[in-house]
């Protein structure tokens, strides 16, 4: 039978969630488009594969020194060696760093079409249909693949981590892995020494609302030290220099989860949402009453932020 | 050095949406810009050639209202651009928006280096960089912050980031594609004397087949479009309703003695 293929992630020598997550998934719609859940592992030895195998039936590795670490040039080669090995229907890979670095060099080596920064799969009519977000989140739109096969990658979060299960069976795929193009020299880490804001129990955070960097002093940095908390920032603001990269909270910057996160002039991109959603109580704060923050907020204030927060302030 | 920029306009995500027939995007009610991640590519881009000399040239596919981003590059310092006007490229997929661009990027002969933002605003793919790299048989690099030129002028130390503030740095040859991230840098503004030039800098206007682009329109593209809907939120935070004062004071007593955590 066809096989619905999870490539794996890993850092450090350890699978990624998102990895578990579309285990989840390939479990959950496998069988609807008539394939088996499958993983692919490529790594210095076989251990990650064995791991990976409590949590899917069926998982290929690919072993060699040269995939210690994540290269698109050595997963893409190691990817078609799984590939031509099998019969595989439909590949799935997060969206993440290093899945949207690779992602499109497998849908090439595969000749298929590639649909990405999904948040579902389910299957009509015998074929997989994929719903994903647009226009930063405001649309979703849904897409199928021409052909009988696909790429597919998924944003963290489309699905709950697959819990961990009997063994699976583990299988070796022999492939040439090339020297790669692009040669990894180190992983660096760029916040070292910096402010910690992920023990803070209050936090105030800014986005491109705040316009600039006087007003989100002003307002942001100001409540923030009222509430005897931590002031943080969406991208946008440390993009444009307004305060420090280590006050960046989302999925580039910092993960934290206090019990009360005020978001002010901040849209809710998925991005920022990944590193706040866990926060107790949310605060948005925004003019546009569509912001995506709105649909994981607690509470909403739907107006001006120079006119909300510096009245919020005063009824402390 | 010869570098090409991929540049895209986009709707302002604060734009006010409205779905016409399940299947696209009202337009009368948009307003278009350059996509976010791309400026800071053409602010890469022109840094480079500061540094090393050569050429910046602007590679867009779309109709005719894009030329106001085209020209937006040329007056940030764009020397010229290839706009690729086709309806049926725009009516392909990535795939096919990519073989377009692929096939203007060759179309420049010898360039060394490819940019574009990271993704696209409106359509959130981040795809179009790495086909193109395939497509081209280049090595490439996504989600770039810092781009280092070695001083040979053939190869690039980049660094890839990555998620919790790692990076990942990288030594690779040229000609590449380079993903550009956000942050990398300050887009300048255009100035008055650049925006009097953009207006006279050389715009080549082609189309699918005068690039040898075979894969157009809904035919040549390999995912199928089914429909677009508004979300429906499975939570909604309460609404604190009143004026900015009254919104405010009653928040704080929210926050005090319902959710207890102030």
């Amino acid at each position: 039978m066809a096989k619905l293929l999870v490539i794996a992630e890993h850092r450090n020598g350890e699978i990624s969630e998102g990895t578990l997550e579309l285990c989840k998934a390939a479990k959950e719609v496998a069988s609807a488009l008539g394939a088996e859940p499958a993983a692919a592992v490529f790594y210095k030895d076989d251990s990650l594969a064995n791991e990976l195998a409590k949590y899917i039936p069926e998982v290929f590795a690919v072993v060699d020194a040269k995939l210690e670490n994540y290269n698109p040039d050595t997963t893409a080669d190691a990817a078609k060696a799984v590939i031509d090995a099998q019969d595989v229907a439909g590949v799935l890979i997060p969206h993440s760093y290093d899945g949207v670095d690779y992602a499109a060099r497998v849908a090439i080596a595969m000749d298929c079409g590639i649909v990405s920064n999904c948040n579902n799969i389910a299957e009509e009519g015998g074929k997989a249909v994929f719903t994903r977000s647009i226009y930063n989140g405001k649309i979703q739109e849904i897409k199928s693949v021409k052909g009988d096969k696909f790429v597919a990658t998924f944003e963290k979060g489309a699905y709950d981590p697959e819990a961990e299960g009997s063994a699976g069976s583990v299988s070796t795929v022999d492939a040439t892995i090339n020297d790669p193009r692009r040669k990894m020299k180190e992983i660096v880490e760029t916040m070292a020494g910096a402010v910690d804001i992920s023990q803070a129990r209050i936090i105030v955070a800014g986005g491109r609302g705040t316009k600039d960097k006087d007003k989100y002093n002003e307002v942001i940095v100001s409540l923030a030290q009222k509430l005897g908390g931590e002031y943080a920032a969406s991208r946008p603001v440390v993009d444009s220099g307004w305060t420090d990269a280590a006050r960046q909270v989302g999925q580039s910057g910092k993960t934290v989860n206090p019990d009360l996160y005020i978001a002010a002039g901040i849209s809710g991109a998925i991005q920022h949402v990944a590193g706040m959603k866990g926060s107790k109580c949310i605060v948005a704060i925004n003019k546009d009453p569509e912001a995506p923050i709105f649909n994981i907020a607690t509470y909403g204030i739907v107006g001006d932020l120079f006119e909300v927060l510096p009245a919020f302030q005063e009824n402390l | 050095m010869k570098i090409a920029v991929l540049v895209k306009q986009v709707p302002d995500m604060e734009s006010k949406f409205k779905i016409i027939d399940d299947s696209k995007v009202d337009e009368s009610q948009i307003a278009f810009k350059m996509n976010d991640f791309d400026e800071y590519a053409v602010e890469a881009a022109l840094q480079l050639k500061e540094k090393y000399g050569g050429e910046v040239i602007i590679v867009s596919s779309g109709p005719d209202r894009i030329t106001k981003e085209i020209r937006q590059a040329f007056a940030m310092g764009g020397d010229w651009g290839v706009h690729i006007k086709d309806d049926q490229v725009d009516a392909g997929d990535n795939f096919v928006v990519a073989e377009a661009l692929y096939k203007a990027v060759e179309s420049l002969g010898d360039v060394d280096l490819v940019l574009s933002g990271v993704q696209a605003e409106d359509d959130q793919a981040a795809v179009t960089g790495a086909m193109i790299a395939g497509m081209m048989g280049v090595p490439h690099c996504t989600n770039c912050v810092k781009i280092e030129v070695g001083d040979d002028q053939k190869s690039l130390t980049v660094n890839r980031e990555l998620e919790g503030g790692l990076n990942e740095v990288s030594d690779m040859p040229m000609p590449a594609v380079l993903t550009i991230q956000s942050g990398i840098n300050q887009p300048r503004y255009p100035t008055l004397p650049g925006i009097m030039k953009a207006k006279k800098k050389k715009l080549d206007v082609k189309t699918a087949a005068d690039l040898g682009a075979s894969n157009v329109g809904e035919a040549g593209s390999k995912t199928q479009f089914i429909k677009m809907f508004f979300p429906v939120a499975e939570h909604m935070a309460e609404i604190i309703e009143g004026d900015a004062p009254a919104a405010a004071a009653k928040l704080v007593e929210k926050l005090k003695n319902e959710a207890k955590v102030l």
